[in-house]
Formats: C-alpha cells, sequence, structure tokens
C-alpha cells in the first residue's frame, strides 16, 4: 500500500511542473492587458501606464519567467496583481469554501445518484426505473446556471425558504452555511447526480446477472444483503472511478454556480483572475488546484487498492 | 490676487450657516446590504481608479479637498485653504480634532505622508507633476509649493478619480496595491473584506463631521454615519441582484436590469433610483490607419448615425441624448459642434462617402461582451454603417484585450467602443484628457496630436482665466466632433434601488452610506 502511494506521489511532480509551465505560457500568450483589467473602465492611458509601471507587467517575458520559477522554488507563488495579496493566501483563503461546497454536492450526489441508480437497476423496466431515468436526463440536461436561477425565484423569492445568495462559512455559522450552500449544492449536485445513477443502474444490472448473485440468492441469503454486500461492493470499483471525476467536476465546475450565488471560491477567484489577466494568481492558483486534484485522485487510487486486493497486490 | 477657500463661504455662505441646523441622524441603527456589480480588487483607494473600489473606500477615507453635489471643489479635512498672490503656494489649514480609525489624531505629518505615497504609488500622480514639493510647518499646516503657477491645480487636485485620500502616516511606504488594512478619518471604518464575497464597514464612533456644512453634499459636507454597519455584497447576476431587493435581503442595488423595472415599479417595498449621466457612450477612431484617417470618410460615419438607436440598444432604453463631453447640468457644458451629432442622414453619409474615395474596404469595430452596452452600441453601428455601403465588421474580444488593441496604432481596428464615466463627471478638464498627448484616443500617426486641438488643450490648462478656460474646452469640443476625433452616442443611465425603509439614500458617483437612515 505504501509503494502505491508512493508512486502516485512521485509520479505527481512531473504533472505539476509541466501544468506550471503550460500555465504559464498559456496566460501570457492570451492577449489582453491586465494593467486595463487592473486600471477599470474609465481609466486614462497615463494611469494604465502606472498600473503596469507599478506592477512590473512592463518587465520582459522571459524575465518574468525566470522570476516565476525563481520565487516557486522558494515556496513563493507571488503576488495577485489584482488582490495585492500572497497568491497562496488567497488561495487558501478561497480553497476550504470551495471545499465545503463540493462536499455538500458530493454527499447529495452520492446519495441521489447512487440511490437512485440502485433502485432502478432493481425496479429495472418499472415505472419508478423509468421515472429515475427521466429524473436523471433532466438533471444532465438542464444548465445548473439555469436551474440556479430557477430555484432562486421559487425558493428565495415567492417562498423565502432561502436566501438569494451570499455566503456564511461552515465554522463560523453551521446553520447559515447550510441555508446559504443548499441551492449551490443542489444545482452542483444535480448534473453528476444523474450522470452517476445512469452509471450505478448500467453497473448494477451488470453485476446482478452475475453467476454469484444468483447463486447468493439460491443459498437464500436476504435479498437486502445480497444486493448491499455482494452487488454493490462488485459494482465499487467502476462507480469510484466515476467518482473520482465527478470530486475533479465539483471543484472544477463550482465557477458558474459561485458567481450566480456570490460565494467567494476558488471558481470564482480563478474567474476573475484568468478575465482580468491577473498573471500570478492564475499560475499560482492553477498549480495549487492541480496539486489539489492530483492528491484527489492519488486518494481515488488508494481507494481501488482499498476496495480490490488485487490492485493493492499488483501495486 | 490671494484666494482663500473657506469650505462654508464657497457652498452655502456664511449667512445661510447662521441660523441652519447640521444634521441629525432621524434613526440611528441597522445593517444596510449593498449589492454591488462588480467584485472589489483592492481597497487602496491611492493606487485605484475602479468604480468598485471607490464605492466602498470613499466611505472610509477623506481627502484635503473633495467635490460637491454639483462638482465644484470643497474642502473636506482642511479647514480652509489660502493661495499665495503669485499661484506658487497653497496653505492648508487642517481641521482640528480629527481622528483616524485607530484612534490617532490627524495632523500635517499625515498628509505629507501621504502626499509622499501618492507621489510613489499614487494612479494619477501627474496631478503632482507641477508641484515642487510640500512641508508641514506646524501640525495643523499643510503647504504645497508649486513649480510653476497652474490655474487648474485645485481642480486635479480635489478630483475623486483616485483621490488623495490621506492615511497615517506609517502607511507611507506600504507598495502599491498592498494597503489591504484601510485606515482613513471616514464615517465608516472597516471590519472585514472577504474578496469575492463582501466588505464590512461599521460606523466609527470618533468620526468628526465637518461642521462648516450642515449636509451631506457630494463627497464631503457634514457626513454622520447613521448605520451601524454596512455591507457591500458582491452580486455580480442582475438577476441575483434583482430576487435580493425583492426578498429585502438587500436593501439597496445598483445597475438593475431595464426588463425587471416594470414589476419592481409595481412593488410598494422598492424605490427605483435613476441615476443619470451615469457614462457617456462614446466610440473613438483610429486615425492612423485607412479608411479613418481620411477626415471625410469619418464624417461619412457620423453622418449616417442615429443616437437614438444606439443609446436605445446600448442602455435597454436608459439614456439621454448628449452633445459632447460634459452633461447639461455641469458648469463646463457646451453644446459646441452640435450641428455634427445626431445627423441621421444616410443621403448625405454616401454622398460624403463618394467624395472620400472609399473603396469597400473593411471597417473594423472593436468591441467587447465584458461590457454589453459596448457590444450593444457596436453591433447597432455596424448596421448603420452597412446601411450607406460601408463594409463595418465587429471585432469582439475581452475588455483587456480591446483596450490593449486600442492602445496601439495599427490596421486591426478603426473604431474602439467604450465608455466615460469618471473623467466627464470630473469636467471638461479631466475628460479631454483622454484627446490630448501623449495617448491620445483617436490614435494620432506618430501619436502627434493635431496642433490646433493640442493648442486649445493647452490653453484649458493654463490660461489663468476661467472664463477663458472654459472657451478653450467649448472650442476643443467643436475641433473634437468637426474632425470626428470621438464621437460621443449620449449619456447613459445607470439603475439603482432601494427598499422603501432605506431614507437618504441618494444615487451619487458613489453609494453613499453617510447620512442615510432606516424609517421606523
Amino acid at each position: 500500500m505504501l509503494g502505491v502511494l508512493l508512486r502516485r506521489l512521485a509520479s505527481a511532480l512531473p504533472v505539476l511542473a509541466i501544468v506550471s509551465l503550460i500555465t504559464f505560457g498559456m496566460i501570457h500568450l492570451i492577449p489582453g492587458d491586465p494593467a486595463a483589467a487592473i486600471a477599470g473602465m474609465s481609466a486614462t492611458p497615463e494611469q494604465i501606464a502606472n498600473v503596469r509601471r507599478d506592477l512590473g507587467l512592463d518587465q520582459p517575458i522571459l524575465g518574468q519567467l525566470w522570476r516565476w520559477y525563481g520565487d516557486l522554488a522558494r515556496g513563493d507563488l507571488g503576488r495577485s496583481l489584482l488582490l495585492g495579496v500572497p497568491v497562496l493566501d488567497a488561495t487558501l483563503q478561497r480553497l476550504p469554501v470551495t471545499l465545503a461546497l463540493s462536499a455538500y454536492a458530493l454527499v447529495l450526489t452520492l446519495l441521489l445518484g447512487l440511490g437512485s441508480g440502485i433502485v432502478a437497476a432493481l425496479k429495472q423496466n418499472t415505472w419508478v426505473d423509468q421515472a429515475a431515468m427521466v429524473l436523471a436526463m433532466i438533471g444532465i440536461s438542464l444548465p445548473n446556471f439555469y436551474l440556479g436561477l430557477l430555484m432562486i425565484i421559487l425558493f428565495a423569492v415567492d417562498l423565502r425558504w432561502l436566501p438569494t445568495g451570499g455566503y456564511l462559512p461552515l465554522w463560523r455559522d453551521p446553520l447559515g452555511w447550510l441555508a446559504t450552500s443548499t441551492m449551490p449544492a443542489i444545482s452542483l449536485a444535480l448534473l453528476l447526480a444523474g450522470l452517476l445513477a445512469r452509471i450505478t443502474r448500467s453497473t448494477m444490472l451488470e453485476v446482478l446477472r452475475q453467476d454469484y448473485i444468483r447463486t447468493a440468492h439460491a443459498k437464500g441469503l436476504p435479498r437486502r444483503q445480497v444486493v448491499l454486500k455482494h452487488a454493490l461492493a462488485n459494482a465499487l470499483i467502476p462507480i469510484t472511478t466515476v467518482v473520482g471525476i465527478i470530486i475533479t467536476l465539483l471543484i472544477s465546475g463550482a465557477v458558474v454556480t459561485e458567481t450566480l450565488f456570490s460565494i467567494p471560491g476558488i471558481g470564482q477567484l480563478l474567474t476573475q483572475a484568468v478575465l482580468n489577466r491577473d498573471y500570478p494568481m492564475v499560475q499560482g492558483g492553477l498549480l495549487l488546484t492541480t496539486a489539489l486534484l492530483v492528491l484527489i485522485n492519488i486518494g481515488i487510487d488508494v481507494g481501488y487498492a482499498l476496495l480490490d486486493p488485487r490492485i493493492r497486490h499488483d501495486g | 490676487m490671494r484666494r482663500e477657500f473657506l469650505a462654508s463661504v464657497l457652498l452655502f455662505g456664511l449667512t445661510a450657516a447662521a441660523d441652519a441646523k447640521p444634521f441629525v441622524c432621524p434613526h440611528v441603527g441597522g445593517d444596510l446590504v449593498f449589492g454591488q456589480e462588480a467584485n472589489i480588487n483592492t481597497l487602496d483607494q491611492m493606487t485605484s481608479a475602479t468604480i468598485s473600489t471607490r464605492n466602498i473606500a470613499m466611505n472610509i477615507y477623506e481627502s484635503l479637498m473633495t467635490r460637491d453635489e454639483n462638482n465644484n471643489p470643497i474642502l473636506e479635512l482642511a479647514a480652509s485653504m489660502t493661495e499665495a498672490p503669485d499661484h506658487l503656494t497653497y496653505t492648508f489649514k487642517l481641521r482640528q480634532g480629527v481622528v483616524f480609525h485607530n484612534g490617532k489624531t490627524l495632523t500635517s505629518a499625515d498628509v505629507v505622508a501621504s502626499f509622499d505615497r501618492y507621489a510613489k504609488v499614487g494612479n494619477q500622480r501627474s496631478i503632482l507633476n507641477n508641484v515642487k514639493g510640500w512641508d508641514a510647518p506646524d501640525p495643523a499646516t499643510f503647504v504645497i509649493n508649486m513649480k510653476v503657477a497652474q490655474p487648474t491645480f485645485i481642480e486635479s487636485l480635489s478630483s475623486f478619480s483616485v483621490p488623495i485620500v490621506i492615511i497615517p502616516a506609517e502607511s507611507r511606504d506600504v507598495p502599491a496595491q498592498q494597503l489591504t488594512s484601510p485606515i482613513g478619518t471616514g464615517p465608516f471604518q472597516l471590519v472585514e473584506s472577504v474578496p469575492g464575497s463582501h466588505v464590512k464597514l461599521k460606523r466609527f464612533d470618533g468620526y468628526q463631521p465637518n461642521t462648516a456644512f450642515e449636509e451631506r453634499t457630494g463627497f464631503g459636507g457634514y457626513k454622520q454615519a447613521c448605520l451601524d454597519t454596512v455591507t457591500f455584497r458582491i452580486v455580480t447576476e442582475p438577476g441575483a441582484r434583482v430576487a435580493g431587493l425583492q426578498t429585502g435581503e438587500l436593501q439597496a442595488v445598483e445597475d438593475l436590469p431595464t426588463k425587471t423595472l416594470p414589476e419592481l415599479k409595481k412593488d410598494p417595498n422598492i424605490t427605483i433610483l435613476p441615476l443619470r449621466n451615469w457614462w457617456i457612450q462614446i466610440t473613438t477612431p483610429n486615425t492612423s490607419t485607412p479608411p479613418t484617417d481620411n477626415l471625410t470618410f469619418r464624417r461619412a460615419v457620423q453622418a449616417a448615425l442615429d443616437m437614438d438607436e444606439i443609446m436605445d440598444a446600448a442602455s435597454d432604453g436608459n439614456y439621454a441624448l448628449n452633445v459632447g463631453f460634459q452633461y447639461p447640468n455641469q458648469p463646463d457644458y457646451t453644446d459646441a459642434g452640435k450641428e455634427t451629432y445626431n445627423i441621421k442622414d444616410p443621403a448625405l453619409a454616401k454622398q460624403l462617402l463618394v467624395e472620400s474615395g472609399y473603396g469597400g474596404e473593411p471597417v473594423i469595430l472593436l468591441t467587447d461582451k465584458d461590457y454589453p452596452p459596448m457590444y450593444n452600441s457596436a453591433l447597432v453601428m455596424q448596421q448603420q454603417l452597412q446601411a450607406v455601403g460601408i463594409n463595418a465588421q465587429m471585432k469582439v474580444v475581452d475588455w483587456p484585450t480591446s483596450v490593449q488593441m486600442a492602445g496601439v496604432s495599427d490596421s486591426s481596428w478603426n473604431f474602439f467602443f467604450t465608455g466615460w464615466g469618471t473623467q466627464p463627471a470630473l469636467g471638461a478638464l479631466a475628460t479631454m484628457q483622454f484627446l490630448a498627448d501623449p495617448g491620445a484616443v483617436y490614435r494620432p500617426k506618430g501619436d502627434k496630436g493635431d496642433p490646433e486641438l493640442l493648442a486649445a488643450w493647452n490653453d484649458m490648462n493654463t490660461l489663468p482665466d476661467a472664463k477663458d478656460r472654459q472657451a478653450a474646452f467649448a472650442r476643443m469640443q467643436k475641433i473634437v466632433l468637426e474632425k470626428v476625433y470621438a464621437i460621443p452616442f449620449g449619456s447613459f443611465t445607470k439603475v439603482q434601488g432601494a427598499r422603501a425603509n432605506v431614507k437618504g439614500f441618494v444615487p451619487f458617483r458613489i453609494p453613499r452610506m453617510a447620512n442615510v437612515w432606516f424609517a421606523n
């Protein structure tokens, strides 16, 4: 197990090095003047020029690359041009917000996706199966931005059950966090729950047709035990793969939801950084986010090894 | 002549102040949540020209001088200002008893430190180009010494574009954009700033209002914080701002979409507050490249345009037709060059096109979708130009890219679409700098502007008599319009809204939170 972990960690280093170079190249290749974005719409040419000079944006690109890697080697991700604070601080301030929202959405995704997928498989070709799959299709088809707006109108404006937006940190006000995060989490979760439901259904159907399931039934095991212990446990490997992808999608897909609901997460931070050509923020923020996603994927790999002894022993 | 500048004399006159009582909050308390449309990048006011920063920071900071409701310069932290007969020295006496949010009493040492920092990192440090230096002969006195007399110096010094806000002397050496814990002398002080989410301010109990006034006026005057706290919540999605206002989660918001106004007007709990003359919707030509290097061609474009159609699309119907670069309610306003505005004569445009020798080459309209008014105005202008036979083509990029491209005099664009907001509000001088060298927005060949235009600009800056400077502005505006160095479409109205129980909230260049209270 330790070997698996170490090998995966070692293979992550070149990934991060390549990502950092690509990110630097891409953000500098995009046309657009960060000084213009920072200075604002009504800025005069003089004001824009002052911003450019003050922030070192008039330096040659190779010099900027050299400085980026030099600072990186010292563990310094630079300072956001837009926010004026260290990139690491800005990212660490926003990351927990996105992670908490993603975790909430993941719980909803798993509950809805796994639950409806299993039920649909067990009730194959019944109205329950049809209804679950129709709902899954609706979830997949509805843009989460549109769904979010509909929820605001229904739950915030008409019913007044939930706030229209804003954010309260989980650790400061758990109930407030629940109120402000529920609509964003649902709008994030529905799309992915639909995806998970369809995959869970097809995987479960495949497993339920296996000989060992028939044998388990023949032995007289209770249905619940057959489904949960034998069928679901064996279906979990492909489902785990999908869940890994879903976690990545939740974190990277929070951009639109965070913008709509005014949630100060990493998605909103990086979107603003890209739109405003905040080079250090994009470079550092994407590097940290990539590192996080790499760690999550390593976690998924470790999960495989725990679920399937063959993987554990093959390394 | 020696000029003395006393706040009370300037605005209301001493006689008016005799019996009047200063503003008293009818009700104290409450948290006002304001829905702000744009993210705030920094609260370091000296280094930011963005509206989103000013919206919040100008409730925290104050300056020696600022502008009143009608955009006239007024004293704020200064009790008086004396201009020497040779116009080379300005002596400011500071108001006594003013304290910073950290409890420290304001002295001239803080003013010196603030000017020192502004000269180093201030986003509009050219304000101080003609200044030789400044010093503090005593704790209550601050003196500015000029290299040369500059008749417009007070106008520049009181500018709210990037004001020289007064900060404690300890912050003198903080680098640009890094003043993350703002401490000022304003009626509200910072509680917390969570980028992307909100900025929370609270009433500064040690605030000393400017007793030279009785009421808030513009950015200054007699200010009182009636609210316990103010939360500027970043709500970039218009639909969410509307929903927040309807539910009462937001007590005031900016930039309401026009299509929601009929429904909002029916709601007795909501007050709609139009903020007229928010910006001038405008396009500027690239005169370095064909065919827009040809004056007759530019006049053909000018003749083809129907400003009502363009402004209607740009603003969703919230606009006013407006000649030139100032608004009719401003002292600098002139309609010089009005005969060039809103001609909408396709026949004349076609005739001028023939005279210009135009051969159907592409005319690139450079615009962006980050600001829908810019995109929409370009779209309508494209249709109008095509209708008279001009091969108008849109080039749509994002805002930073369009600004970068418009700063280069190459053949990649012919018209650049933008909005001039803060500068026209500041006055003619601030506005016309867009058309002055270096970096004039009409991109003259070799970055060498039209001598006739520059002569008028020079007169605007240097003539000692205000009337003569105003005449120079009228002359400059006429030249710009006649030579089509810019095509202003009209003035844009921004619509704000507030809950009906919010009192004293009057639309202005920033959401002013002083003298705003909740009705019981």
